[in-house]
């Protein structure tokens, strides 16, 4: 009776989730059928001109919007967090009825429970059931995208692009450095990409508070040894109990800003020569490990900082308990700025540059991201039905009036245009009751399939502004390693299964090391065990991936 | 002829059975019709679902499905066992569940027999009320709470700190984990255990506690010898149970309370191929681990089954 208690806890947590998948189809699919009710009453009259123009459609290669179809598809997409205060589903939106109204489709949106995407998105491939489109990271299904197609998950969309997507297809043609990004080491295209503008490549870096920094007569920490002085004046002089914090979780970690220094990182990355390196194998590293054990048993860093979580983080930098972090540009400096000065007006905060050995040295990495965002773009499934209206609705938002839409919502109510300018209306910038990000978040979409307009900025703050220009400053450019470069599937394979060993193992030693649970004379044998464990085969997987994705 | 003889009698034994049990369906028709309902509950969702644990064998494509991945024969076995995580996990799973079993298991019984004592009804069921309440909060806000208590500006800090002591963040130390998991567990669930043993007093005759008065035994004599007796078989009927779960922690609240620093204290089986099979998608590899903890599962209940019907003639079948 008992013998299969543990399975069938993990069956039943499998069940439930399952149950709330299908009973949230249902609630889509019934919405949508009511919607189609309305929508009913038009349609005789529309579908005997629909064909024809369907049909010049093809001929002319040019798609009038909104597209006369009665067809219908699921997009399965994680939901913006800051939507679910007012809907739990896009098509509910303001911007979700707008993009229905401008391309003529209304589309059934499933959205995953907010935090757990990831593992549903797991249980939705293992069910194989599929919706017709997937926006989700296709870079980190195992064996990448290119194995995504040969399992027969998603389709190749070279030919549909072709056929109906001139929008996309104009801009990967004036775009070559992108259109290399979204196709695989074959040349198959496999989603519908996020493009990201050029504001949005550099979004996260270390920060400090500046009215402590001003009111300790303190410069702006450039070097280690600044970042040292600065940190110890915070401790003794504002009380504060954790200095440096940060969010283990997640990789937004505090140890991403420090490495740089070093000339190493925490992970992967490529060095001066081009070839792939993985950080923890490099001397350098044991010296960043001693910098860190050093500044946490002087209590600088969080000494809680393994379990720091979301709510913790906000809680230390509002409540004066840390000075200095490494976050989020809108989601961490926007939000803090914005809420910290409300209890305190003197409260503000700075960016500093990734910190650097010796001054007037560049960074030599940090956060940089690349024109293509995979985490946000969208890929057909073989499940799809109505490819034409799927991929023309997907188009859709390459289009000049589309772009408008998903940059900015409607024109007249979230925007208006100023010499040209789209500008935000009062209602979505100084809203009284609700911040700019979650009005944002109800008239455009935040991180989608469609290019970022270059002219939008969701910055609140001129220190924002200041922050990208500052964490801009850094040589990741060469030395980041794409997130979109393509093992084969073999290798991908040898790759998951040693790497979420290795992952466990780092992580545990890092914090060991750091904490000093862990003398640091063990490093050699520590990076024996990473090479026991098969890293140098991982690198050199790495290495022809990238290789190849050079020579794409 | 002897074979043919056989033979033909085998049929008529084996035939009868079905003949049999075909009238007593007719029979008690209503009553197969209730069973039905329970049947295919299990049918459905315990035994349908078994068929999938062949993934455990298989490198498993979730396009091609269960039936069309391919063999791999016991390759994630290898690959778990010879694993460097392999005796760190049996040994936590192991470890929790024997500290439950061993702190957690009597503490019922223990609260059952002083509230026997109380006389005062009111207090006695205030006291009964507050034990049971954890057990209706969703694990999620009771780890979140534990996660509270036990921060270093938590409750328990601020006692640890008033006596003089050093604040700690109780979930960062490795040697903590066990003591907070199982602690928490018996604080969860004391209450609610108390009420089989609750109910098991109440069937003890009265005129025992009389006859103990007349011998002259006080509340302790009438304790030991007329109570704790009358507790007995119900509580080794639930030792019986629980030792058939002994390799079965739930990962819901390992995975809430534990964090990188604690793993090689707090990581167990489930949660193990929870972040294997879910998190990092290799679903094969993970169904391997939970069928080699299923497997282990069996074996610890047929064997205290075993133990238990030498030891005193009573056991689950």
């Amino acid at each position: 009776m008992a013998k299969n208690r543990n399975g069938k806890t993990r069956k039943r947590l499998q069940l439930t989730l399952g149950i709330v998948m299908v009973l949230s189809l249902l609630i889509t699919a019934c919405s949508s059928n009511g919607g189609s009710g309305n929508k009913d009453k038009t349609e005789p009259a529309q579908s005997a001109v629909g064909d024809g123009v369907s049909k010049g459609n093809e001929g002319s290669g040019k798609t009038v919007y909104p597209l006369d179809t009665k067809d219908t598809f699921s997009y399965w997409a994680p939901i913006n967090g800051n939507l679910i205060t007012f809907t739990t589903n896009l098509a509910e939106a303001p911007i979700g009825k707008a993009i229905a109204e401008a391309t003529g489709v209304k589309v059934n949106y499933i959205h995953p429970t907010d935090g757990q995407a990831e593992e549903q998105f797991n249980l939705l491939l293992a069910s194989s059931k599929l919706p017709d489109v997937l926006e989700y990271d296709w870079s980190i299904y195992p064996g990448g995208p290119e194995k995504a197609i040969s399992d027969g998950v998603i389709i190749p969309l070279n030919d549909l692009i072709d056929q109906y997507a001139p929008n996309l297809k104009k801009m990967l043609e004036a775009n070559p450095e992108l259109d290399k990004m979204v196709k695989t080491d074959s040349g198959q295209y496999y989603v519908f990409p996020m493009v990201r503008n050029t504001e949005g490549l550099v979004f996260r870096g270390p920060m400090l508070r500046k009215d402590w920094l001003d009111e300790l007569g303190l410069q702006l920490p450039v070097t280690i040894d600044d970042w040292h002085k600065v940190l110890t004046a915070f401790k003794e002089k504002k009380g504060a109990v954790a200095p440096l914090t940060a969010l283990y979780a997640n990789k937004m970690n505090l140890q991403d800003a420090f490495f740089g220094a070093y000339k190493t990182s925490h992970g992967f990355y490529i060095d001066d020569q081009g070839k792939v390196k993985y950080g923890p194998l490099d001397p350098q590293y044991k010296d960043v490990m001693t910098l860190f054990r050093q500044w946490y048993s002087e209590g600088l860093i969080d000494k809680d900082f393994p379990i720091v979580e979301r709510n913790t983080l906000d809680k230390r930098l509002l409540n004066g308990e840390s000075g200095a972090t490494v976050f989020l540009l809108g989601g961490g400096m926007g939000k803090w700025l914005e809420s910290g000065k409300a209890q305190n007006p003197a409260f503000d905060l700075v960016a500093a540059p990734y910190p650097v050995l010796k001054a007037g040295e560049k960074p030599f990495t940090g956060q940089l991201d690349f024109k293509y965002n995979p985490k946000a773009s969208a890929a057909v499934t073989t499940s799809a039905k109505d490819l034409e209206t799927i991929v023309k609705w997907l188009d859709f938002a390459f289009s000049e009036q589309g772009t408008m839409v998903y940059n900015f919502g409607v024109e007249g109510e979230s925007y208006t245009m100023d010499n040209g300018v789209p500008k935000f209306t009062d209602m979505i910038v100084k809203n009284d009751k609700y911040t700019s990000q979650q009005m944002l978040a109800q008239y455009t979409v935040p991180n989608g399939p469609f290019p970022m307009h270059e002219q939008k900025t969701t910055n609140t703050f001129p220190q924002q502004d200041e922050a990208v220009q500052v964490w801009s400053e850094t040589d990741a450019a060469k030395h980041v390693l794409p997130a979109f470069i393509t093992p084969t599937v073999d290798e991908s394979k040898k790759v998951a299964r040693t790497m979420t060993a290795i992952n466990t193992y780092l992580e545990e030693m890092f914090i060991k090391f750091v904490m000093g649970n862990e003398p640091l004379d063990k490093f050699d044998s520590f990076v024996k065990q990473l090479e026991d464990m098969g890293i140098r085969e991982v690198i050199d997987i790495y290495q022809g991936a990238l290789d190849r994705y050079n020579n794409r | 002829m002897a074979q043919l003889k056989l033979g033909r009698s085998k049929v008529t034994h084996v035939g009868r059975l079905p003949l049999n049990i075909a009238k007593d369906i007719v029979k008690n028709k209503y009553l197969y019709m209730m069973l039905t309902p329970v049947l295919l509950y299990f049918i459905i969702f315990h035994y349908i679902p078994m068929y999938g644990s062949i993934i455990a064998f298989k490198d498993f494509n979730p396009r091609l499905g269960i039936g069309g991945s391919a063999w791999v024969g016991l390759e994630h076995f290898k690959d778990f066992f010879g694993g460097m995580y392999f005796w760190r996990v049996f040994k936590n799973t192991l470890m929790i569940s024997l500290y439950d079993l061993i702190f957690g298991f009597p503490a019922p019984l223990i609260l059952a027999l002083l509230l026997n004592e109380v006389k005062n009804a009111l207090f006695k069921r205030s006291i009964q009320t507050i034990t049971y309440l954890p057990h209706f909060i969703s694990l999620v806000i009771i780890c979140g709470m534990i996660k509270d208590f036990t921060s270093s500006d938590g409750v328990i800090n601020d006692i640890i700190a008033f006596f003089g002591g050093e604040r700690v963040t109780m979930l960062l130390e490795p040697s903590f984990f066990r003591t907070i998991f199982v602690s928490s567990n018996i604080w969860q669930h004391i209450g609610w255990g108390t009420i089989i043993y609750l109910a098991a007093l109440s069937a003890i005759d009265l005129e025992q506690y009389e006859a103990c008065k007349i011998d002259g035994g006080g509340r302790w004599k009438q304790m030991l010898h007329v109570t704790l007796p009358g507790l007995l078989p119900v509580f080794f009927i639930l030792l019986i149970l629980d030792i058939g779960r002994i390799m079965s922690v739930g990962f819901e609240k390992v995975i809430l309370l534990y964090n990188p620093t604690t793993y090689v204290t707090a990581d167990v089986i489930s949660s193990y191929v929870y972040r294997i099979g879910l998190q990092d998608f290799q679903f094969s590899f993970s169904s391997a681990v939970g069928l080699f903890n299923s497997v282990i599962n069996f074996a610890l209940v047929i064997g205290s089954n075993w133990i238990s019907r030498k030891l005193n003639n009573t056991g689950l079948w």
